[in-house]
């Protein structure tokens, strides 16, 4: 589990893990059905080893269990989270982080989906712009070209999913 | 959003508060409705938005296919809006050079026939505009097929043909509309090529896609929604070394 | 079953409503077609039938004795009692059933405001006749002072009950009108067929031949004062068992002739008519035709993407085929209906003849049969632009119909050549023409057949001088009103014909113009060029159709020399044909060439 996106969670109002494992349950739909319950604590370790969440403290005298306990973010947190929104990197195998990223910094009232989204899409864009020049330079039929092509028609496919979520969150912003 | 675009050289075109409406009274359609475009001399804008939006109407008017509702148009200081028709097809001979979508190549004359109608439309001697004809097809790469016809030309080779024939009369400005759409990737990758060599050559191109690897060809790359301008981008920069990121070897 | 009923009413209904242009297009070819047809059989049973009611109304002789002079100029033989006896006794040949007569002949002239025209009086009794009885149909029959006069002449003349004439020098009352069956009427005469008396030289018509002579009607006293010189010849009627025996009765008594050949000098009269109709009829049938063949060629390609849309969605080829007919067979109908509603009109206009016969002058009905053939030939065209089709889209795959690739136009490398060394107007005409031949072809023979028209009319009129209009010559002026009818129908076919030519190519030429017009042509010149496309063929067309009227009309009127019309009326037909042919293409041209280029090349 990408440690931002459990931050970026965060961001939004302090919670116990089972709340965040319920919302990531409901963003990701069917396809979050492979997590594993234990990957959201595992995470949360982490990030409170490195500083970035720390715990509520329990009210007196009592011992938290577990999955009682409520986790909120430090500043180093919120600051790896504003520094985590405004990258750009690609390639990802998975769109879900992405996607993740969108969600969570509208429901914390982060920062605007769309302008995210239209980010995104220049960097690709002028990636893009990069790997068609090169693959025009190589020779039609070598190796590099055949890789090339590859890089272009999955960023031209990454591209479309982007202009889709445009449409999408521009369309939910307009409704509200 | 407005591009006040700060050139040395004034701009071959300019556009100011350019608005189409279609029908009347309830059904009245605005499908362009405010635009304000400015194209410096040997730029490549592309412009790019749903289908619908409104892309396909402003290229028409640009190219005096279609009268603009309001607003005024500028081509190399002469005004294109309110002139009179045989002004305009003076235009479309001289100034401005079309592609489209469809190709619409006359299906009964060669390749050379074909690009060499608007010049003999513009009065040019027949010699001469064969002989400019030629020397079109060489420049895209159709010099052995200059006798066929598009019956017998691959959808990427009609598409080159119908570019040499926007370039005949040496237009100042080629405007052109969806060039790639009814092409598959091998053909889109020809008349990728073709533009990029025309953009080195100095050519001002203003293109209508909805294709990303058209629109990534452009100097400047312009979002349109509902008839509006939405966004503009300038697509500078990119060098092969930051090509390592495009793959993911370089690890998290 | 009932749905699908529905269904078909409604496409058709639908495609109908949303091109009213081309519907009502349509409709006037086949209305043009259909009301020449509509005349030309209207016409072909005019006069047999008035006779046969002649004949019965007024119980018209089998066969006529004439005793009298030879006919031919000379001086007059009065009839000797010999001859008289011989006449007399004919009454009483095997075969014969009735008689009436002897009646006193002469020969006279009657003046009638300052006109002279020749007649032929005949003296009758006051008592009705057992045999020939001229009806009656203004006024009253003969009395002392008063004389009637026959039908067709009477018309001729203008002449009507009570006004008074001028009859061999003397002033009779004109009592009445009436129609007979023993004599062709006017402008034919007895004479036409024997004549008994010696024709004046001054009234021999030019170029030969008998003089037109009118049929009056007086008492027996008068005609005998009319006589003079003693020139009277006698007209005897003769009624036979069997009326088909007439010709051999005949053979056996010279002097005398049959019904059969008052026929035949009607029809003869007719005749010349008629061959001026038949032709006429001839050149506004191809114009017909050729305007229905383009008519038929362009709604066979245009309905093809409209089959194959239809089978996309599912609809058997039975369904298909349905609402194409439909819609033309509603189409054709009312074209047929205006067709035959205006050829009733026309009709009349056309059988003046007719005044001499029993019968409405002038109203030939439409027969049950004419309606049925006019029906049969509309639904039959229908048929071919829906069933062809219809046909062509069962067999080929509904992909290829849906995509519509319109049949490439074949490659002309000479013509493409020549016409890039021409101005622009003439370059996009040819380039037009390149891409339809056919339909340039069917341009071309209409003007053709429309020029050999006129140019045989006016060969005629020229063998024929039209100045001379006195009463005698009312043949040529009955000549002149048919040219003149035929003319105007010529005119109006082949002005509906160029339009409707013009029209189809602007429309069809809709996506190249828009194209040449995206390419820098500008609004004008395609314009110029669809009105050349449409004048280039026209051109060779109004050329053959001078020496081919001059010829055609020569076949016609056999005997005559080769008549050539003057120089400055040939001109004049050849420049006005062309003039016309540009006018009449400008408008549908320029509406073609209206609308901005972007509207049209839209493919969304």
């Amino acid at each position: 589990m990408q440690q931002e996106v459990v931050l970026a969670l965060l961001a939004k109002e302090p919670s116990q893990g089972y709340q965040l494992r319920a919302r990531l349950d409901e963003v990701l739909g069917p396809l979050g059905e492979g997590l594993n319950a234990g990957h959201i604590y595992v995470t949360l370790g982490r990030l409170e080893k490195t500083g970035m969440v720390a715990l509520e403290e329990p009210p007196q005298g009592r011992t938290q269990l577990a999955d009682r306990k409520v986790y909120y973010l430090t500043p180093a947190g919120q600051e790896r989270v504003f520094q985590w929104l405004s990258e750009v990197p690609w390639p990802r195998p998975d769109l879900a982080e992405f996607h993740l990223k969108l969600v969570a910094a509208a429901q914390a009232g982060l920062a605007d989906p769309v302008s995210i989204v239209d980010a995104q899409r220049r960097e690709l864009l002028r990636r893009l712009r990069d790997a068609q020049r090169a693959a025009m330079e190589e020779p039609d039929h070598s190796d590099a070209a055949l890789l090339l092509e590859g890089v272009v028609l999955r960023l031209q496919a990454d591209l479309r999913w982007l202009e889709a979520c445009e449409r999408n969150w521009i369309g939910r912003r307009e409704r509200l | 959003m407005t591009s006040a675009v700060m050139t040395s050289t004034r701009p071959v075109l300019r556009a100011s508060g350019l608005c189409k409406t279609f029908g009347s009274g309830a059904a009245v359609v605005r499908a362009v409705d405010g635009v304000d475009l400015d194209v410096a001399t040997g730029e490549t804008v592309a412009i790019m938005g749903p289908s619908g939006c409104g892309k396909s109407t402003l290229l028409h008017l640009l190219g005096g296919l279609e009268r603009p509702s309001a607003g005024a148009i500028d081509l190399a200081g002469d005004p294109v809006n309110g002139i009179s028709e045989r002004a305009l097809a003076h235009l479309r001979r001289t100034a401005v050079g079309f592609v489209f979508q469809g190709f619409y190549l006359m299906d009964e004359l060669t390749a050379i026939e074909n690009v060499e109608l608007p010049g003999l439309l513009a009065g040019r001697s027949p010699r001469a505009a064969r002989a400019r004809a030629r020397e079109l097809l060489e420049q895209v790469g159709l010099a052995d097929r200059t006798g066929f016809l598009p019956s017998a030309l691959s959808g990427g080779q009609r598409q080159r043909v119908a570019i040499a024939r926007a370039l005949i009369n040496r237009p100042m400005i080629v405007l052109a509309d969806e060039p790639t759409g009814n092409l598959d990737s091998t053909a889109t990758v020809e008349v990728l090529r073709l533009f990029e060599s025309l953009h080195e050559s100095g050519q001002t191109l203003v293109i209508v896609t909805h294709d990303q690897r058209v629109a990534a060809t452009a100097d400047r790359l312009i979002s349109m929604r509902d008839g509006v301008f939405v966004d503009e981008m300038r697509m500078t920069g990119g060098s092969r070394g930051n090509l390592g990121k495009l793959i993911g070897l370089e690890g998290e | 079953m009932k749905g699908q009923v529905v269904l078909v009413s409604r496409l058709a209904a639908r495609d109908l409503r949303r091109r009213p242009v081309e519907a009502l297009m349509v409709l006037l070819v086949i209305a043009a077609a259909a009301t020449t047809l509509t005349v030309a059989l209207a016409l072909s049973g005019v006069t047999n039938q008035p006779y046969q009611q002649t004949r019965l109304a007024t119980a018209g002789p089998d066969v006529i004795a004439v005793e009298g002079g030879v006919g031919g100029p000379g001086p007059a033989q009065p009839v000797s009692s010999a001859q008289l006896a011989a006449t007399a006794s004919l009454t009483t040949a095997p075969g014969v059933t009735a008689h009436s007569g002897p009646y006193p002949t002469v020969y006279s002239v009657i003046r009638l405001r300052g006109h002279t025209v020749d007649v032929v009086a005949e003296g009758r009794d006051r008592a009705p006749a057992s045999v020939d009885q001229p009806k009656v149909t203004q006024g009253g029959w003969i009395r002392p002072g008063a004389v009637v006069i026959e039908r067709g002449f009477a018309d001729a003349l203008g002449v009507h009950v009570g006004d008074n004439v001028r009859l061999g020098g003397r002033s009779f009352r004109v009592a009445g009108i009436a129609v007979t069956a023993a004599v062709p009427p006017y402008p034919s005469s007895l004479c036409h067929i024997i004549c008994p008396f010696p024709v004046p030289t001054r009234t021999l018509g030019r170029g030969g031949g008998v003089p037109n002579m009118g049929l009056v009607w007086l008492t027996r006293s008068a005609v005998a004062g009319l006589a003079g010189s003693g020139n009277i010849a006698y007209l005897l009627n003769l009624k036979l068992a069997n009326p088909a025996q007439a010709p051999a009765f005949v053979a056996q008594h010279p002097g005398t002739f049959t019904w059969q050949s008052i026929q035949s000098a009607i029809n003869a009269l007719i005749g010349i008519e008629q061959v001026a109709l038949a032709f006429g009829g001839w050149l506004i049938g191809l114009l017909a035709l050729a305007g229905l063949g383009v008519l038929v060629g362009r709604r066979m390609t245009e309905q093809s993407k409209r089959v194959g849309l239809l089978k996309a969605v599912g609809a058997t080829p039975m369904t298909v085929a349905g609402v194409l007919l439909f819609e033309h067979i509603a189409l054709a109908l009312a074209a047929a209906a205006v067709g035959l509603v205006a050829g009733s009109l026309i009709a009349p206009l056309l059988t003046g003849t007719g005044a001499g016969l029993v019968g409405t002058p002038g109203a030939p009905s439409i027969s049950v049969s004419t309606v049925i053939i006019i029906a049969v030939i509309a639904l039959a065209v229908a048929t071919v632009s829906s069933v062809v089709p219809a046909i062509r889209a069962a067999r080929t795959s509904t992909v290829s119909a849906l995509a519509d690739a319109p049949r490439v136009p074949p490659r002309r490398p000479m013509l493409t050549a020549v016409s890039a060394r021409l101005p622009v107007p003439l370059l996009l005409a040819l380039r037009q023409l390149s891409r339809r031949p056919r339909r340039a072809l069917l341009n071309a023979i209409s003007i053709a057949v429309t020029v050999t028209g006129l140019v045989a009319i006016l060969a005629s009129h020229a063998h024929i001088p039209i100045a001379n209009l006195t009463i005698s010559n009312l043949k040529v002026d009955r000549f002149n009103e048919l040219t003149v009818i035929i003319t105007v129908m010529l005119v109006i076919l082949a002005a509906v014909n160029t339009t409707f030519i013009a029209r189809a190519t602007a429309a069809d030429g809709r996506f190249s113009s828009a194209l040449e017009r995206a390419l820098g042509a500008t609004a004008g010149q395609v314009t110029a060029g669809l009105s050349m496309a449409a004048l280039l063929p026209a051109l060779p067309g109004a050329i053959i159709g001078i020496p081919l009227g001059i010829e055609v009309y020569h076949l016609l009127a056999s005997g005559t020399p080769l008549t050539v019309p003057p120089a400055w009326q040939l001109a004049g037909v050849f420049l006005a044909t062309l003039l016309a042919v540009t006018v009449l293409t400008a408008i549908p041209s320029r509406l073609g060439a209206r609308r901005p280029p972007a509207r049209i090349l839209q493919t969304e």
